[in-house]
């Protein structure tokens, strides 16, 4: 037998043995720490500035459903044939001069590693430029007109199946000198054993789970259809043609203004008016960002909803015709108030009690708009929603199903083109005429305001890329007409109403 | 175990022995042979410097195992220049009777018996409790940078009380009946602290030049030659290279070859100096080099401890050393730095310096230490020219008989030789000086082996004082 030479004696065994048990002790600590300060703490790129808070704060929907920051940087270089020179500027997303990532984009660093998602700026930021004039003017907390959300969904669904999207391409992509970022030798080997099989197989499943998009008419600029996308990544419904009708597949709508929350709250929110807390709507809103109750940072929602409760509507950048929106005031007053509120010298009137119908929901028959939305939310995921944040104080209480549209307050609405839920009348002026009178096919896309009919140009000079043809699935522009609605109206009354509708 | 150094295998052992068994005549002293025991001795003595009868016993298991000359370990010519305590010294003329009792203890063997003459500077590992609130006397003001021993630079009446200790320390060691002495210049001590130029800082005339360096020597080399006599041996170990820069690269290399050869010449004085050379490098001690082995951390981790106190970059150390990974590299390093020879490693700096000074003087003989343990290394050596005989450290310790070994066998039997461990070297920090590689002893199980290897260790006390 060999005789090991080297014996310690009893006094280093026993030394030995408290020398690894020290050890033992600090791996521990250490691992504690890691845990705690890499794993389990999240660090936010925060901002102190509420405004640049909702543009850029994160409510934390990184860590769920995020991509690393250098990824979403490499991507456009990786997908340069498809996204253009514009980056995610190509789906309608704005970067701001001296920001890594577009309005929209929030970071934070979850696990020790810096993601980013989105946040409610992505789809509460809308443009417009006035006539002739190419300066872009930002609204924040107004209804984005620009975000090719369908495209943005269909791309990420591509990535996710793209066989040519590798981790080699991934890292020589985020090492290029077109991205802001390097990886090292050990970041490399991070990517391409952990980060890069995580987002492939996340990617894939998203396009699983986004399948049914494909199914879709495509949304245009400036529309989402919130509620079926929700229900498969929430709830895993089944969307499969048999599943669902076509009616309720094309849900999609056009994106709502933010401001002023504080007064609404209490009426029926949502456009079919699904749920009367703006709480409950804001974390609802939230999930389709990207969050999940667990991630969810409701402090930092907190603070959006605290600066959305109290932000005043845009002021019309154009001239207003006093006289003429004086005699349009009166005529608001009895045609719309009743349903919309009205605007006295003190501001926007918020009252539900009184003007009746405000905040309530007007069933579809009488209404008469375009279906989808309505259809996409059912009875049974209001009930599924329910069970949203359970076992948390905020549990969803709220949702319920409706009998049509609810009516909103139009505080701030020349900046809300195009009009009716679904986006499909262009210009104030279009809607006060009754459907048939209204554009059947018209172009949207363009931010250029037509200050005359209020709301963005639809001609097909006007840039906008996108054809809106009404006769398309969810498309249809019928609805809140007759003589109740005053589309019966002689031309100069419709023209005083909507040049009072300005001074909203 | 043939000189894998040696390119010349075409002599029988007869040959080799032949060279190594003819007397050495210095120009004052004659040798049976050409193996001397190089300065080595543990902790063996009173504190205060007085020798005792463990040492007695120990120079003699080598006079006795066939040695043609001693050279006394490491003797302090004053209690501020030891290196360790318990070593027994020559301060003062109280210490005349012990190293007569050596002397002919000794030669009792026909061996001869050289006493070291040393002064510690600030390489002073355990400066004992007189030390305690001295500094280290040194060329410079420079700490150790191994151990960070503390030290200040010194005066020039300080060098001039030096020089006459050791002078004095020569004329006890005459008085005793000793054959000669040696003067420790080499591996870091006082002496290499002034030689060198990698720690030598100073800006006087002890410092500069390599003849300025050298001053300080010579000047110890003439007062010896005055108390002792131009008729006493008197020989020097030096430093042929410094290797000054083994442990941190961006230290100065210290002396090169020529430099030590031109110094060696000097301090020939013109026939009245140094009668010969003993020759090793390496400019600190321990280095790599010298002794040339390996590092056994494991002992270092058990006897470093009572250095601690010592300098300022000894816990440094002593971390390195008791962390597993420390512990790897730092003997990794040591090994690397040392290089792939070990014995023999100073051979062909001894070729140099012999083949320098017999243009001037063949008289003056040179001698050169370096892990020596065959007979066929030791014959081509001197066959060779590049030395008159060898030391031999460490392969003694092991195997007090080698000279009566290498008489009939090339070297000793398989498992019984010198491994350059080391662990003599680091033991001798806290223990007896002996041979601690446990593997060399007889006994099948570790405890039998560890019984013998204490058994032989403790035979340095027997026979004892009091019988």
């Amino acid at each position: 037998m060999a005789i090991d030479y080297d014996r310690l004696s009893p006094t280093e065994v026993a030394q030995r043995r408290q020398r690894r048990i020290r050890w033992l002790i600090y791996l521990v600590i250490l691992a504690v720490l890691i845990w705690y300060f890499v794993i389990r703490s999240e660090y936010v790129i925060a901002y102190e500035n509420p405004e640049q808070h909702f543009k850029y704060g994160s409510i934390g929907s990184e860590g769920v459903t995020g991509l690393p920051t250098p990824v979403l940087h490499a991507l456009p270089v990786l997908y340069k044939d498809r996204m253009g020179d514009k980056g995610w500027g190509a789906f309608g997303m704005h970067t701001e001069p001296d920001q890594p990532l577009p309005i929209g984009f929030s970071r934070r660093i979850v696990t020790g590693v810096e993601r980013a998602w989105l946040n409610c700026s992505v789809c509460h930021v809308g443009t417009y430029r006035l006539p002739g004039d190419d300066e872009v003017h930002y609204i924040y907390g107004g209804a984005s007109n620009d975000l090719l959300l369908y495209e943005l969904i269909d791309f990420f669904i591509d990535v996710g199946r793209d066989p040519g999207f590798t981790a080699d391409k991934l890292i020589a992509a985020i090492n290029s000198d077109e991205v802001p970022a390097h990886l090292n030798f050990l970041e490399r080997r991070l990517y391409r054993w952990v980060v890069f099989p995580r987002i492939k197989a996340a990617l894939l499943a998203l396009s699983d789970d986004l399948a049914f998009v494909k199914r879709q008419e495509p949304y245009g600029p400036g529309r989402v259809d919130t509620f079926n996308s929700y229900k498969v990544l929430q709830f895993n419904f089944d969307m499969s043609p048999d599943a669902i009708s076509d009616v309720a597949l094309n849900g999609a709508s056009d994106y709502p203004s933010i401001w002023m929350q504080a007064p609404r709250a209490g009426m029926n929110l949502h456009w079919d008016g699904n749920n009367n807390s703006v709480a409950e709507r804001n974390l609802s809103a939230a999930l389709g960002a990207g969050v999940s109750p667990p991630s969810v940072d409701h402090a930092s929602l907190a603070r959006v909803r605290a600066w959305i409760d109290k932000l005043k509507a845009p002021e019309f950048p154009g001239e207003v015709d006093t006289a003429l929106a004086e005699r349009g005031s009166a005529l608001f007053y009895r045609f719309c108030a009743d349903c919309h509120g009205y605007k006295t010298a003190e501001g926007y009137d918020y009252n539900t009690g009184k003007y009746p119908y405000l905040g309530q929901v007007v069933p579809l028959d009488e209404i008469g708009t375009d279906p989808g939305r309505w259809a996409s939310y059912t009875q049974g995921f209001a009930a599924a929603q329910n069970t949203l944040y359970a076992g948390y104080p905020v549990q969803f209480r709220h949702f319920k199903k409706t009998g049509g549209y609810a009516n909103h307050p139009l505080d701030g609405i020349w900046a809300r083109s195009p009009y009716l839920h679904n986006g499909s009348v262009p210009t104030l002026r279009d809607l006060m005429e009754p459907a048939a009178s209204r554009p059947a096919v018209w172009f949207r896309g363009s931010n250029e305001l037509d200050l005359a009919r209020v709301g963005y140009r639809s001609d097909e000079a006007s840039g906008g890329k996108f054809r809106f043809d009404t006769s398309v699935l969810g498309n249809r522009n019928t609805g809140h007409e007759g003589p109740e609605y005053g589309t019966d109206l002689p031309a100069a009354d419709k023209d005083a109403i909507v040049e009072f509708m300005k001074t909203l | 175990m043939l000189d894998q150094a040696s390119p010349d295998q075409s002599y029988l052992h007869g040959d080799h022995a032949a060279q190594i068994f003819q007397p050495i005549k210095f120009r004052h002293v004659e040798a049976k042979n050409r193996i001397f025991r190089s300065n080595l001795s543990g902790m063996f003595d009173d504190y205060n410097g007085h020798g005792g009868n463990a040492r007695v016993n120990w120079e003699t298991k080598f006079a006795k195992g066939g040695c043609g000359g001693i050279i006394s370990s490491y003797t302090p010519v004053a209690v501020r220049g030891r290196i360790l305590t318990r070593y027994a010294m020559i301060d003062n003329d109280d210490k005349i009777p012990f190293w007569r009792r050596i002397g002919e203890a000794v030669h009792e063997h026909d061996c001869r018996f050289f006493m070291q003459l040393s002064h510690s500077g600030r390489q002073q590992d355990l400066g004992g409790v007189e030390n305690v609130y001295n500094l280290a006397l040194s060329s410079t003001d420079k700490k150790d940078f191994f151990h960070g021993i503390l030290c200040k630079a010194m005066t020039k009446p300080e060098i001039q009380e030096i020089v006459e200790q050791f002078a004095q320390g020569a004329r006890r060691a005459r008085e005793a009946g000793l054959d000669g002495v040696e003067l420790h210049g080499a591996n870091g001590y006082l002496i290499t602290q002034f030689l060198s130029s990698g720690i030598n800082d100073r800006d006087d005339e002890y410092g500069g030049s390599w003849e300025n360096r050298a001053r300080f020597c010579l000047e110890i080399i003439r007062a010896i030659r005055r108390e002792a006599g131009q008729d006493f041996h008197l020989q020097m170990k030096i430093n042929a290279v410094d290797h000054n820069d083994w442990l941190y690269p961006w230290q100065p290399k210290g002396n090169p070859l020529d430099e030590s050869i031109k110094i060696c010449r000097m301090l020939m004085d013109d026939g009245k100096g140094v009668d010969a050379f003993h020759i090793s490098s390496g400019s600190t001690f321990p280095h790599p080099r010298n002794p040339p082995g390996d590092l056994p951390m494991r002992d270092l981790v058990r006897w470093y401890d009572g250095m601690l106190s010592q300098g300022v970059r000894t816990h440094l150390n002593y971390r390195i050393f008791s962390n597993p990974v420390g512990a790897w590299l730092f003997r990794r390093y040591w090994i690397w730095r040392r290089g792939k020879v070990i014995e023999g490693i100073n051979r062909d700096y001894a070729r140099a310096v012999t083949e320098a000074i017999r243009e001037t003087d063949d008289s003056v003989k040179v001698l050169v230490t370096g892990g020596w343990q065959h007979a066929d290394a030791i014959g081509n050596a001197i066959r060779s020219g590049a030395c008159d005989g060898v030391s031999i450290g460490r392969p003694l310790i092991a195997n007090n008989d080698l000279a009566h070994i290498l008489k009939k066998a090339n070297g000793p039997a398989p498992g019984k030789e010198c491994t350059y461990c080391n662990k003599c070297l680091i033991n001798d920090l806290e223990n007896p000086l002996g041979c601690y590689e446990l593997s060399r002893y007889d006994g099948d199980t570790f405890e039998e082996k560890y019984d013998n290897m204490i058994k032989e260790v403790m035979s340095v006390f027997y026979p004892p004082t009091f019988t």
